[in-house]
């Protein structure tokens, strides 16, 4: 069995992380947990220092989950990559099926597979995030924000790395949509349809998911732009890309708007006007088009899920980032 | 002797860098010799290929000096790490004298050393930098001005465990920045001897420092947002921060006012007043105090 580095950043939720260390350890024969304990400042370090067989490295700075993960990219010893967020969970031998399926296609940059997602205190909704079953370069829907697929899914090449560099902390929320996509730029991604892991979804009532959202997917939008630098994309006519750039912000605006019409009921007031201001400076004429319109008024429940508007979905956001 | 990794990031130099490694593989008993490719797109690949005994990272798309850093401490292997940028040299030998120093004392976290600027044909000059080694707790030291050239520091793998990896959007105050972060949690060493020649930039050479108005304005943003916030700057009197500030906007305007000299004596009146108004934006106050201290003059 190929052996794998499962990394694991955590900032001041000792409740939570034991729960994941066990699922990844159960997740694989051969797995190298590493927790980076990104400077928090509650017991987290005496929790760690209870769980037995792990690495277990302590940043005296906060470096943002991007820069711990690097950190944990370096003392990582396999030449397999996966990551965990330290309140989502993996499914027992998710990591072997995934290790395996990447051993085997040498030429792939990572692998990734569906995710179950579940409520605050792990109870499964329902819901299941899958990326299409289509394996091979799939770098213009990952660039498009079209393709669902989170760090928690996904096993990585170190390889990778190595031709693309590491993750980039300056990208609060984002750093791990912006590293697959530069990978997918160079290499085929093998995608599987078996869920590998759990993924906590924000509470609606806490903080932590409301603005983050709408700040999230700006940020992503506005960050495309950049990966448009990326020479795959500089090849193309520039009609091309302004098409890739219109169903982007259209996306993102639809799914903003989506979201906030859902949350409405919750009376999630905040989180809906943060949403639609959002998505009006993204693109003012789009957000108010008719169709759309019309279908958010024939209610959330009634369309399909395919229908539906969605793009990438973001971790959790974390609030501790020292940029 | 525990191993060093001396990692040595090179893009479109291919002239340059076959001095580099030589170099390193004399600086040391036990080195590996790592050559990250920072996407070169001439023969750099092939003369690669043809060096014996170094391990070559190709990466694919360009990371700048500090993402192509942190792509070599990814593969490198050894307890004590250092740079080389592919148009330096190390001195025979120092990497030992250096790393002997530091397993005596297991405290400190990082060792540096002297430079022996180069001007751009490769000569030695007399100038040696920086003149006086500072050793022990350097942190506020390192906060007014980066004394520390960046070839001659070997520092331990384990640092990076506390402090993070560099930061590759700080292209060219990458390792100030990391050398900031070791010295506010260890104490640091250093060898009053000339470990590397460093090549001098001029306004012409389009290397780093010669983007000196660029460089200062990031580093005031990075001091603004980052180091100021770093717990020992946060922990201590209102009155040392602010004598932090000084020294620090001092040592930018002396950096900023020598290379506007550097430049109209090159004849480069662009990048003169480029770097004349990233002076005026530093402060009114800054430019009286440099009328009254006339010793501008240091390399950043």
């Amino acid at each position: 069995m190929p052996a794998v580095s499962i990394i694991i950043p955590t900032h001041s939720r000792p409740q939570q992380l034991p729960r994941a260390v066990e699922s990844a350890r159960a997740a694989g024969v051969n797995v190298e947990i590493i927790v980076v304990d990104d400077a928090s400042q509650d017991e987290t370090a005496a929790v760690c220092r209870e769980l037995s067989g792990i690495k277990y490295i302590r940043l005296e700075r906060n470096q943002g989950v991007a820069g711990a993960r690097n950190v944990g990219i370096l003392a990582s010893s396999s030449e397999f990559i996966a990551f965990l967020d330290d309140d989502d969970l993996r499914l027992p031998g998710s990591l072997d099926l995934q290790t395996n399926k990447l051993a085997a296609m040498p030429e792939a940059g990572f692998v990734c597979g569906a995710m179950l997602l579940a409520d605050q205190d792990y109870n499964l909704t329902g819901e299941v995030s899958a990326a299409p079953q289509a394996s091979g370069d799939v770098f213009w829907q990952l660039l498009e924000l079209d393709f669902p697929v989170m760090p928690l899914s996904t096993v990585i090449r170190k390889q990778s790395f190595l031709a693309v560099g590491l993750l980039n902390r300056h990208l609060r929320g984002i750093d791990d949509w912006d590293i697959l996509v530069r990978m997918a730029e160079l290499f085929p991604v093998l995608t599987m349809a078996e869920p590998v892991g759990i993924y906590r979804k924000p509470a609606p009532y806490s903080g932590q998911g409301s603005s983050a959202q709408s700040a999230q997917l700006a940020r992503a939008t506005r960050h495309q732009l950049q990966l448009f630098g990326l020479p795959r994309v500089q090849a193309l006519s520039k009609s091309q890309r302004r098409a890739i750039r219109r169903r982007t912000v259209n996306r993102v605006a639809d799914t903003l708007l989506w979201n906030a019409w859902q949350r409405l009921p919750e009376k999630e007031f905040r989180f809906a006007v943060n949403n639609i201001k959002t998505a009006l400076r993204l693109n003012p004429l789009r957000a108010v088009r008719p169709s759309l319109l019309q279908k958010l008024a024939n209610g959330y429940r009634a369309v399909a899920p395919a229908e539906r508007p969605n793009v990438y979905r973001q971790s959790a956001e974390r609030t501790d980032s020292a940029l | 002797m525990e191993l060093t990794s001396i990692i040595i990031t090179t893009h479109n130099r291919p002239q340059l860098l076959e001095r580099a490694v030589a170099s390193a593989f004399l600086a040391g008993t036990n080195v590996e010799v790592i050559v990250v490719d920072d996407a070169s797109t001439d023969d750099t690949a092939k003369i690669c290929r043809r060096m014996s005994g170094i391990k070559y990272v190709r990466v694919d798309r360009n990371q700048q000096v500090a993402g192509a850093r942190n792509l070599g401490l990814l593969v490198s292997i050894g307890e004590y790490i250092t740079f080389l940028d592919d148009d330096d040299v190390r001195l025979p030998g120092s990497l030992d004298r250096q790393v002997k120093l530091l397993e005596a004392d297991p405290k400190a976290g990082l060792i540096y050393g002297q430079a022996v600027l180069d001007d751009q044909s490769g000569q030695p000059t007399p100038e040696i930098y920086p003149q006086v080694c500072p050793q022990g707790d350097v942190f506020w030291k390192l906060l007014g001005r980066n004394f520390i050239p960046c070839g001659s520091v070997v520092f331990r793998r384990s640092c990076l465990d506390r402090v993070g990896l560099l930061d590759h959007c700080l292209a060219g105050l990458d390792d100030w920045d990391l050398w900031i972060r070791i010295a506010e949690l260890y104490p640091m060493l250093a060898l009053a001897e000339p470990v590397t020649h460093w090549r001098k930039s001029t306004p012409a050479s389009q290397q780093g420092t010669s983007r000196a108005a660029a460089i200062v304005s990031k580093s005031v943003r990075q001091f603004r947002q980052v180091w100021q916030k770093l717990p020992r700057v946060t922990n201590t009197s209102p009155e040392m921060k602010r004598h932090a500030w000084q020294r620090f906007s001092q040592n930018m305007g002396a950096h900023l006012s020598y290379e506007v000299l550097r430049s109209l004596r090159h004849r480069q009146p662009a990048q003169a007043t480029k770097n004349l108004f990233a002076l005026l934006r530093l402060g009114p106050l800054v430019f009286v105090q440099l009328l009254r201290a006339n010793d501008a003059h240091s390399p950043l």
